[in-house]
């Protein structure tokens, strides 16, 4: 996360003037960056990619196996109703707008340190990445933890009952996810971009700004059709859910096919948007750790300091060219592939582009999976030490103050065999559900394969870019 | 369900069986070739297919691209000696110095500073101060992978990352 500045700094003359203008969180939240992956592991991963995607096409089904049937059967009535019941219901909306409290609670009152404080490592490594598995595992854990739709509930029930509160406002159709694709960019932003995303006060100020700005939608749109369309993290984690097999319906919990949960998926205007601003914040993050990122990167500094803005502007305005850049570059490489077939449909680019952009979810997921690994198990840990002293200030809630990471816990050739291989079966996922959407659109297998070949040049570009940006990072 | 029905290339399932041998014929040979194309790129790009070309790599990588201290270039593998970071002025003098070690191997480097500070190798989370115009001496085993940072701990500047690897 954010190496940039330091390696700003650390580049040659560059650095002599642009030293960065606050403490450098050079190797994620604990002073820790993984290895690059070596040259020879590079190229075998690429060379198992071409080798899936070919065999991957030389065992097509020939009838959809995720669209239209998705397997979903009841698990039995006891264990379904132990997890999904409305005590355990009201208990995670609990917590969720408890943590929710604590980190705006420790962002403002706590130390502003981004390792001694409870706030940055829960937002960005807890929060963020760590419901990243949990939703591909578990399902939508997040609808059941998310404080915004508990508070939307809540206070929307006592504007009810009080006042007979109805929200004024159709949720317009044309909205459909553009909002959750702008706050996931701004999330992102302050994460990539800002100087000041580490920063304890300025999380819990942007928590705070969005909660308000969530509470005001729910209160215009109500509180289901805000946070199924509009609210970001809803939007970016249920998404991910579709991989998992585990789904609630009508109450129920149940198990279906893995992957199956997409073919369901509105595809709403900004979906695409959504999955560019997943998959581009990713590749930025990882881009802005290595060449050529950090070649360029003080040059273009300099250019913007030249023109007269100051060093700490100049290196943000830089992050946000490059963070849009990248974005560019990512629906660029998805045009290719839905022009590609629109040679076999003749919708509109916007319906073809609407009808594949699921396949993405995968290329996605394995993009968070692959580049924050090591956060997740390194980082991650610091949260014991946290959650006793969320504020940096000496106490011990729960006994666990003094507990420390463990680094020995994964070494660098595991962290590698991770990343390259959850990206290899991402890569499978994504061509698993381009083919089937195909059989779905277009009837029979060799109309299906014929498109799919354009799509299979976007996941090949795509998982060929995340292994280039793993052995180029930190080198 | 939302997915469009569309334009009709439907019906044509009757032709499948028989295409379906030659997008296998063409998937194998496409699959071969793929294999040989990354053969080829193994036995190219990684040298002996030893994983350490890769420090090797990086570290010619690093000198060309940034004048950085002669020192913290090991020769393929360093004899035991010791490392002397300098930070002059509360920076380190060349940048952040990068030290390279095998794992298990030993490390060891000395700090030289004319700011008093406490010098903080994360990972390790080995912590010692040193005096302005003074300098302190780190030893230890290499029993931890990845680039971890060196940091003057109250400044909060990396003056040099540790890079392990296996």
């Amino acid at each position: 996360m954010r190496p940039v500045r330091i390696a700003l700094a650390s580049s040659g003359v560059a650095g002599a003037f642009l030293v960065a203008p606050e403490p450098a969180l050079a190797h994620g939240l604990s002073g820790r960056a993984d290895l690059p992956i070596p040259p020879w592991l590079f190229a075998w991963a690429a060379a198992v990619v071409l080798v899936v995607s070919f065999v991957g096409l030389a065992v097509l089904w020939r009838s959809p196996k995720l669209e239209e049937q998705d397997g979903f059967r009841l698990l039995p009535r006891g264990l379904s109703r132990a997890i999904v019941n409305p005590v355990t219901e009201l208990l995670a909306a609990a917590l969720g707008v408890a943590l929710l409290a604590s980190t705006i609670w420790s962002g403002l009152a706590g130390v502003q340190s981004v390792r001694d404080n409870f706030a940055p490592t829960f937002v960005y490594v807890v929060f963020w990445v760590g419901l990243v598995p949990l939703s591909i595992v578990f399902g939508d854990v997040f609808r059941a933890l998310n404080p915004w739709r508990a508070l939307g509930r809540g206070v929307g029930s006592l504007a009810r009952r009080a006042t007979g509160w109805t929200p004024p406002f159709a949720y317009p159709s044309w909205l459909g996810r553009w909002p959750a694709a702008a706050g996931l960019f701004a999330f992102a932003w302050l994460e990539l971009a800002y100087s000041g995303g580490d920063d304890p006060s300025v999380l819990a100020v942007a928590a705070l700004v969005y909660t308000g700005i969530t509470l005001a939608a729910m209160a215009c749109f109500g509180t289901e059709d805000w946070i199924s369309r509009g609210e970001a993290f809803s939007v970016y984690f249920n998404l991910f859910s579709r991989i998992s097999p585990l789904a609630v319906r009508d109450g129920r919990l149940g198990v279906r096919r893995p992957l199956s949960g997409f073919s369901t998926l509105e595809p709403l205007p900004g979906t695409v948007a959504v999955l560019v601003v997943m998959i581009g914040n990713v590749m930025f993050d990882g881009a802005s750790e290595g060449s050529p990122w950090v070649d360029v990167a003080p040059d273009l500094q300099q250019a913007l300091v030249d023109l007269g803005l100051g060093v700490s502007s100049a290196l943000e305005v830089a992050l946000t060219l490059g963070l849009l850049l990248t974005l560019g570059i990512v629906t660029g490489i998805y045009a290719v592939g839905v022009a590609g077939v629109r040679a076999l449909d003749r919708r509109s680019t916007v319906s073809v582009a609407r009808s594949f952009v699921h396949t993405l979810v995968p290329i996605a997921a394995v993009y968070v999976l692959a580049h924050y690994f090591s956060l997740l198990v390194y980082d991650g840990q610091a949260i014991a030490s946290l959650s006793s002293d969320p504020l940096g200030k000496g106490w011990n809630l729960f006994g666990t103050a003094g507990s420390t990471i463990d680094y020995a816990i994964v070494g660098a050739t595991t962290i590698w065999y991770v990343q390259v291989g959850v990206l290899v079966v991402g890569h499978m996922c994504g061509l698993a559900l381009c083919h089937d959407r195909a059989l779905r659109l277009y009837g029979d297998a060799r109309a299906a394969a014929t498109s799919q070949y354009w799509m299979l040049a976007v996941m090949v570009a795509f998982t060929t870019t995340g292994l280039f940006l793993l052995s180029q990072a930190n080198q | 369900m939302v997915v469009e029905e569309t334009s009709g290339v439907r019906g044509r399932s009757a032709r499948a069986s028989g295409r379906t041998a030659l997008v296998t014929r063409i998937a194998l040979a496409a699959a071969a070739l793929a294999a040989a194309v990354g053969l080829f790129l193994v036995l190219s790009g990684g040298g002996d297919g030893e994983p350490q070309p890769a420090v090797a790599e990086a570290a010619s990588a690093a000198a060309t691209a940034t004048p950085r201290r002669q020192a913290s270039m090991p020769s393929p593998r360093p004899a035991p000696m010791v490392e002397r970071i300098v930070v002059r002025n509360g920076k380190p003098v060349g940048g952040p110095a990068r030290l390279r070690f095998g794992r298990g191997e030993r490390v060891a480097f000395t700090i030289r500073s004319d700011v008093a500070d406490e010098v903080h190798v994360h990972g390790f989370d080995l912590s010692k101060p040193v005096p302005a115009n003074g300098s302190v001496a780190f030893a230890f085993t290499a029993d931890l992978e990845g680039v971890f940072e060196i940091e003057l701990e109250h400044a909060r500047l990396e003056i040099a990352e540790l890079r392990i690897t296996p």
